[in-house]
């Protein structure tokens, strides 16, 4: 234990002495939660819209204007042609009204409005279809030109987050993948660089075994993971106004579990890796990779295919934004994320055995 | 004519060192082509935001042949699965509640009396806001087939007298990977290119061998180009890589001009080398240039429109987001790949692309040549 508690100290000391390594350690988190709460918005809000209007007139005008009334469109000039405005990246959408639009209406007769829409981005063409046939429907309504009487009327209440405000989804889930990239980061490199500078030949020279080599140096880096925890959870939380939904006892247990998993991760990694170059390369290819993409923080896990699916199932960024969402959103507690905290501790358990049968396998024998 | 053959010769010389150096260095090579490759797939395969299969959990007090169709009505398209038909509205809340189910759906039992009457049928819908982008999209859809499914019961079934005809260009099936891959491809070349570039450069001033060549008579701008000629081979090479893979995976369409593609990636890779050989310059060591590449990449990859569309983002951060490369770069990709248009529609990405390349690759080279001497 004395070891271990030594090894800790000596690891923090080194730690402190390296200017760029506690640069990264702090300011780089901080920025990736600025960056990433602030600029990951996935809905569609002032889409640059184009209105080529043939008809001229009061009606036609009324619908227009009805199109741009919400802050989903923003009107940009008509074009001469809708295709050289979709070419160009003028607009994203071109609204074109048939020069008998008012006239076929007051007839009684119906008249097709076309919308042209840029598909190259599927998932806000999709909304912005949605949207311009909904506005269609209540500009009809309100014209008086359909019942408004509509037979269903569905009484929906979203829940945790009625202002769909995108914030509420994402920050939680940066916590989770910036508190998995840096402690691992830093661990990674605090492993391999003992074994660039050829250090780690002392240590094995020494009675030092390899648990207690990497228990020691995990012990380093789950404080300084916990210092980061504090600083990107409080800030995050004062920024982007935040606060916690209820119990929030299943983030107190899992965050240092989940840093564990993280520094474990690094440490194994480090282990593997003989040059500083190639652990970051690997932290930043396996561990940002999985973190950001297949552990649901842009979009639900249900949305990734079939082969890549069973690997989000060991990326315990996964099971950490599930809890840090419920902490700040859902506000569940224990009955929902019980689960979620077992995983995380099983994979740090798994993590810290393959970084230990890496590391014995480098030292002589017993 | 002498002194040209001579020059030409030494500069040769050099290039021909450079591209042992590279050759022997397998991890360079493997760098070259393993993380590309695994970006790409990943990225491909995992970002998808395709709204549908939804869990809807359902409970149906009506019990009649007009709730049944609703319910149908609402699954026919796969946007919403059934994953639960029980009659108890509070455990349904509890599943909405801790995440389970996505969507709950309660149906009174008045609902087809209410219904065939000509009442106004209320039903009750929960929505799991968390994801509030999925949540409302899946709110415009349950709206839009209920609305849909209501008509029916209307006595004067009349035609909406405005029809909206919808027409998707340049991708009318809507792949939304065909979104991500060009995007993706241009982050692949920005991080392969500023750290394969600053690595080869910092390597020699690690081990001190360009104090060496140094000596030589060599002129600075001749060992910066030999160390940029095979570089920009390579990453063309990579270029090549990523547009395969698209094409072949990904069944991403070209339809533009393959010559231009190939000029403006050139480009490109020239702005991902100015930028590692800045980078090189600012670093004394290894170490430090595969940390300040995390630094300066992130904020370059985020603010570019990869991932999350440039419209969707704050004010401020579109206008940031002019000073990066790889936006413009992203931009002239699916411009070229998705809808096949040329200069006309792309100039302006094309200008500030070289003006980035000038100024990138001036300043690195100064910054090189002022160290060396």
């Amino acid at each position: 234990m004395k070891r271990i508690l030594s090894q800790c100290v000596k690891e923090l000391a080194q730690f402190r002495r390296d200017r760029l390594t506690l640069a990264l350690a702090f300011v780089l988190p901080l920025m990736t939660l600025l960056i990433f709460g602030f600029a990951i918005r996935l809905e569609a809000k002032d889409i640059p819209l184009a209105v080529q209007d043939f008809d001229n007139s009061i009606l036609s005008h009324h619908y227009s204007d009805r199109l741009f009334a919400t802050n989903q469109f923003q009107p940009v000039p008509t074009p001469a042609n809708p295709e050289i405005a979709l070419d160009g990246n003028v607009a994203r959408a071109v609204v074109i009204i048939p020069p008998d639009f008012s006239r076929q209406i007051a007839a009684g007769n119906s008249t097709d409005v076309q919308v042209i829409v840029d598909g190259s981005d599927a998932n806000n063409a999709r909304v912005i279809k949605n949207s311009i046939k909904a506005t269609t429907r209540s500009f009809l309504e309100t014209e008086g030109l359909i019942p408004t009487s509509n037979p269903i009327k569905a009484e929906t209440r979203l829940w945790f987050n009625p202002g769909r405000q995108e914030s509420l989804y994402i920050v939680p889930g940066v916590y989770a993948v910036v508190l998995w990239i840096f402690p691992s980061l830093l661990a990674a490199i605090a492993m391999v660089r003992e074994k660039e500078k050829g250090t780690i030949l002392q240590v094995y020279a020494s009675d030092l075994s390899a648990a207690e080599l990497i228990l020691g140096k995990a012990l380093a880096y789950l404080v300084v993971g916990m210092g980061i925890a504090v600083v990107v959870m409080g800030l995050g939380s004062l920024i982007f106004q935040l606060s916690l939904a209820g119990d929030p006892t299943p983030l107190l247990v899992s965050t240092p579990l989940y840093l564990w998993a993280s520094v474990m991760f690094g440490l194994m990694l480090g282990a593997r890796a003989n040059t500083q170059n190639a652990a970051v390369q690997g932290v930043s290819l396996v561990g940002f990779l999985t973190a950001l993409l297949l552990s649901g923080f842009i979009y639900p896990v249900s949305n990734i295919p079939f082969p890549l699916s069973l690997i989000s199932n060991i990326v315990p960024a996964r099971y950490f934004i599930l809890i840090t969402r419920d902490a700040y959103v859902r506000g569940v507690g224990w009955v929902g994320v019980w689960f979620d905290l077992v995983m995380i501790a099983g994979l740090g358990f798994v993590l810290f055995n393959v970084a230990k049968k890496n590391l014995q396998r480098m030292q002589l024998g017993e | 004519m002498m002194f040209r053959q001579f020059f030409v010769n030494r500069f040769w010389a050099l290039v021909k060192k450079e591209i042992n150096q590279i050759l022997r260095n397998k991890q360079l090579l493997i760098l070259l082509i393993i993380p590309p490759t695994i970006q790409l797939l990943i990225y491909g395969f995992a970002l998808n935001p395709d709204v549908h299969h939804l869990k809807l959990g359902v409970v149906d007090y009506s019990q009649t042949v007009e709730s049944r169709e609703l319910i149908s009505a609402l699954t026919e398209n796969q946007i919403f699965d059934i994953a639960s038909l029980s009659f108890d509205e509070n455990d349904l809340a509890q599943q909405v509640e801790t995440g389970k189910l996505a969507v709950g759906l309660v149906i009174p039992p008045t609902f087809s009396r209410d219904l065939t009457k000509g009442k106004t049928a209320e039903i009750q819908v929960f929505i799991d806001g968390v994801d509030a982008n999925t949540a409302g999209i899946a709110n415009g859809y349950i709206n839009q087939m209920v609305q849909q499914f209501g008509l029916k019961y209307v006595d004067e079934a009349i035609a909406p007298p405005v029809n909206t005809e919808v027409i998707f260009f340049y991708n009318p099936g809507l792949t939304s990977s065909w979104f991500f891959v060009p995007g993706v491809m241009g982050l692949v070349l920005t991080l392969i290119g500023s750290i394969v570039s600053s690595v080869t450069v910092v390597r020699e001033k690690d081990t001190g061998t360009l104090e060496q060549l140094l000596m030589t008579p060599a002129e600075a701008w001749e060992i910066l180009m030999a160390k940029v000629v095979p570089l920009f081979v390579l990453l063309i090479g990579d270029v090549l890589l990523a547009l395969s893979i698209g094409r072949v995976i990904f069944n991403v369409p070209f339809r533009g001009s393959f010559p231009l593609f190939m000029v403006l990636s050139g480009l490109y890779v020239f702005v991902g080398i100015g930028v590692g050989i800045m980078l090189a310059t600012l670093c004394q060591s290894q170490q430090q240039v595969v940390l300040t590449t995390f630094f300066i990449n992130l904020p370059m990859v985020q603010l570019s429109g990869a991932i999350a569309p440039i419209e969707t983002m704050p004010k401020f951060f579109q206008y940031l987001s002019l000073l990066n490369p790889l936006r413009h770069y992203i931009a002239i990709v699916r411009g070229i790949l998705l809808k096949g248009v040329g200069l006309e529609a792309l100039w302006l990405h094309v200008i500030a692309l070289a003006c980035f390349a000038v100024v990138l690759l001036a300043i690195s080279t100064n910054r090189f040549r002022s160290q060396l001497s």
